[in-house]
């Protein structure tokens, strides 16, 4: 076996280890360690797409957790207010469809007065139990939020189309702090800062491998968030290795160079937005599920920093490294929770791991611009290069000088 | 059968006026040189021809087909290829994956095998081969310049225009960048040259384009555009022609 396949096989040494992981381990910070890995794929599904987006095709942009605000917004909103019921409320705005009634239900914000109900809770107390409303089924709703991810990706690709660098850095930066106060002072419909809750991913629970689990169980939403994972670098993996791979390079490295050698740079920087905004927004719906509630804070500058830093300690110019990267770093951070004492002095860790990730951050950027995960890979794929060129050039020379 | 037909082009910048109704036609496999003083509006008419701006007025076909309102790839994919003035590789792809990119943007990606040959053909002739594997960002200014050469011969165009291919470069590397034209041309495409170097300009070109503030001011033969009075008095100058003409004389004998 060639070095070169090192990287593949460390890879699936990972995948089988993540898969087996939750039936093996068992000690009693089980769900705690499990609460981990979901966020730490969460984060890797969204720093390995940002990879895509600031590292292969350098569109350096911060709107990326402003996306998995809309997919965890746009699946909440769609939970919350559309129901299925077979009988008219006659209070909602309702449409008949066959027999059954789409009802929306209207928004009342934040209100602690319990008379004030919405149409469908008031609806609900006159029947009386006797009759039964549907919630609208959540795995809909995260594909709904997927899709309006790519919209508004869409959107975001067309208007940054002519901005490069820092101007591009600073409108998605804009667009990702409007979204957070839109949704912050539009209290009737997002109930803003309250935050709006979600379903359980599997509200009647879910049976796997012949064994039942509840909908409060760590295991299904784990793998519902890892194969998103492998999903999503399933299709990094194939954009990357395929034409798609090597022009939004090109695009990074030289925009008019590319366009001068036949390359639709447009179309190449709107469809890497479109991709890599839905990847976030799918993240960010499979999450809110799984937290159950959404806050604008969950949009805030601060998460931005985390994604983009842990793709850079990670590398941003390889997709895998961004994601190893953001699991490491999740781990990293939750285990130096733990405060210590130095004779009478308290070290709070809980503030002094920023610090500590802080300056990490520094040191990668100033002493390797490739992240610390990526150049291992690196040394794999490309370490015979450097031999391959010094031989040929040697037998070059060796052929030149025979003929002369 | 190659067919450029440039009608009079004008662009302005502001209250600047820097191409002032330009027209010339290219029919087959010319070798044209194309000069001016700095600011005569050489860039931007190659500017113009790729894509990249639009002129206020005039009009661009190529083998009858109208390319001034299209875009830089549309261009590039009808046949018009064009290096930088100052070099433009993708630093951080490899040497082989430079010349992929227009090779796939032109939709060959199906056939792998053939466009890997044709890299390696392409490698060979420019003495790139034994690099191909490293980041273009890892060569000489000279090599990276003739990759970007490599590039346009993966794009196949029809017409060619080179910006300044000399500029920088050494004697040894000079002598392929020669060859390569001369093989490009051989091979039935035309080439527009824009250079300063005046020898080079007169050993290898036909047929000169001189352009001065905007205007389009002589077109011919080398030996015609060299005493052509209004040449001489807008950019050889008397002495500089003396010495264009010996210089023109040497590379001719």
């Amino acid at each position: 076996m060639s070095r070169q396949h090192t990287p593949q096989l460390a890879g699936l040494v990972l995948i089988a280890f993540f898969a087996v992981f939750p039936f093996v381990y068992s000690a009693n910070d089980y769900p705690y360690i499990m609460h981990l890995l979901i966020t730490g794929f969460f984060y890797a599904i969204l720093a390995s797409s940002w990879s895509m987006l600031a590292g292969y095709a350098g569109q350096f942009s911060f709107g990326h957790m402003g996306f998995t605000g809309i997919g965890a917004y746009t699946t909440a909103l769609f939970c919350h207010y559309i129901y299925l019921s077979p009988e008219a409320t006659n209070l909602c705005t309702e449409y008949a469809i066959g027999d059954q009634f789409l009802i929306f239900v209207n928004p009342i914000g934040v209100t602690s007065s319990t008379l004030s109900q919405d149409c469908l809770r008031q609806a609900l107390s006159a029947w009386d139990g006797s009759v039964q409303v549907t919630a609208m089924p959540v795995w809909l709703g995260i594909i709904l939020g997927t899709v309006m991810g790519g919209v508004f990706g869409l959107l975001i690709g067309l208007l940054v189309l002519p901005l490069r660098a820092a101007y591009l850095a600073l409108f998605t930066l804009g667009f990702s702090e409007i979204l957070r106060a839109a949704i912050s002072a539009e209290i009737a419909i997002t109930r803003g800062q309250a935050g709006i809750e979600l379903p359980y991913l599997f509200d009647q629970g879910i049976t796997l491998f012949g064994r039942h689990f509840d909908k409060t169980d760590k295991l299904p939403p784990y793998f519902v968030m890892f194969f998103l994972l492998l999903t999503c670098l399933g299709i990094l993996a194939w954009l990357a290795k395929s034409k798609f791979g090597l022009f939004v390079r090109a695009l990074r490295e030289d925009q008019d160079a590319a366009a001068a050698l036949g390359v639709n740079t447009t179309r190449y920087k709107v469809l890497v937005f479109v991709i890599t905004s839905m990847m976030a927004a799918a993240a960010g719906a499979v999450m809110a599920h799984y937290v159950r509630i959404i806050t604008p804070n969950n949009l805030m500058i601060l998460q931005m920093s985390l994604v983009v830093a842990m793709a850079v300690i990670g590398g941003v110019e390889n997709f895998v490294a961004a994601a190893i990267g953001a699991i490491i770093i999740e781990f990293t951070l939750e285990l130096l929770r733990n405060s210590f004492e130095v004779g009478d002095i308290v070290i709070d860790m809980t503030i002094w791991r920023l610090v500590i990730f802080g300056v990490l951050l520094m040191i990668t950027l100033r002493f390797s611009r490739n992240g610390i995960i990526s150049p291992i890979i690196n040394h794999f794929l490309r370490g015979h290069v450097a031999k391959e060129t010094v031989a040929k050039r040697g037998a070059a020379a060796e052929s030149a000088g025979g003929s002369s | 059968m190659i067919d450029l037909v440039v009608t009079g082009l004008t662009k302005r910048f502001g209250g600047l006026h820097v191409l002032k109704g330009v027209s010339f036609e290219i029919h087959g496999p010319e070798l044209i040189g194309l000069i001016g003083p700095n600011g005569a509006g050489k860039t931007t008419l190659t500017n113009i021809l790729d894509g990249a701006i639009k002129p206020n007025s005039g009009t661009v076909y190529l083998n009858g087909e109208r390319i001034d309102q299209l875009q830089s790839f549309e261009v590039a994919r009808a046949g018009l290829g064009r290096t930088f003035q100052v070099t433009r590789s993708f630093r951080r792809m490899t040497v082989l994956e430079n010349l992929l990119v227009p090779a796939l943007a032109l939709g060959h990606g199906h056939n792998r095998a053939e466009v890997d040959e044709k890299a390696m053909e392409v490698l060979e002739f420019l003495t790139l081969e034994h690099l191909r594997n490293e980041y273009a960002q890892s060569l000489s200014g000279g090599q990276q310049k003739l990759l970007e050469l490599g590039r346009l011969l993966m794009l196949d165009a029809d017409v060619i225009i080179l910006d300044e291919p000399f500029a920088g470069v050494h004697p040894s590397l000079m002598e392929i960048i020669y060859r390569y034209i001369e093989r490009v041309n051989e091979a039935g495409k035309a080439i527009i040259l824009i250079s300063h170097q005046m020898d080079s300009i007169f050993a290898l070109c036909k047929r000169l384009l001189v352009l001065n503030y905007g205007d389009l001011i002589a077109d011919g033969t080398p030996d015609t555009v060299k005493n052509d009075p209004t040449v001489i008095e807008a950019y050889l100058g008397a002495d500089d022609d003396e010495q264009g003409a010996t210089n023109g004389d040497q590379a001719a004998s």
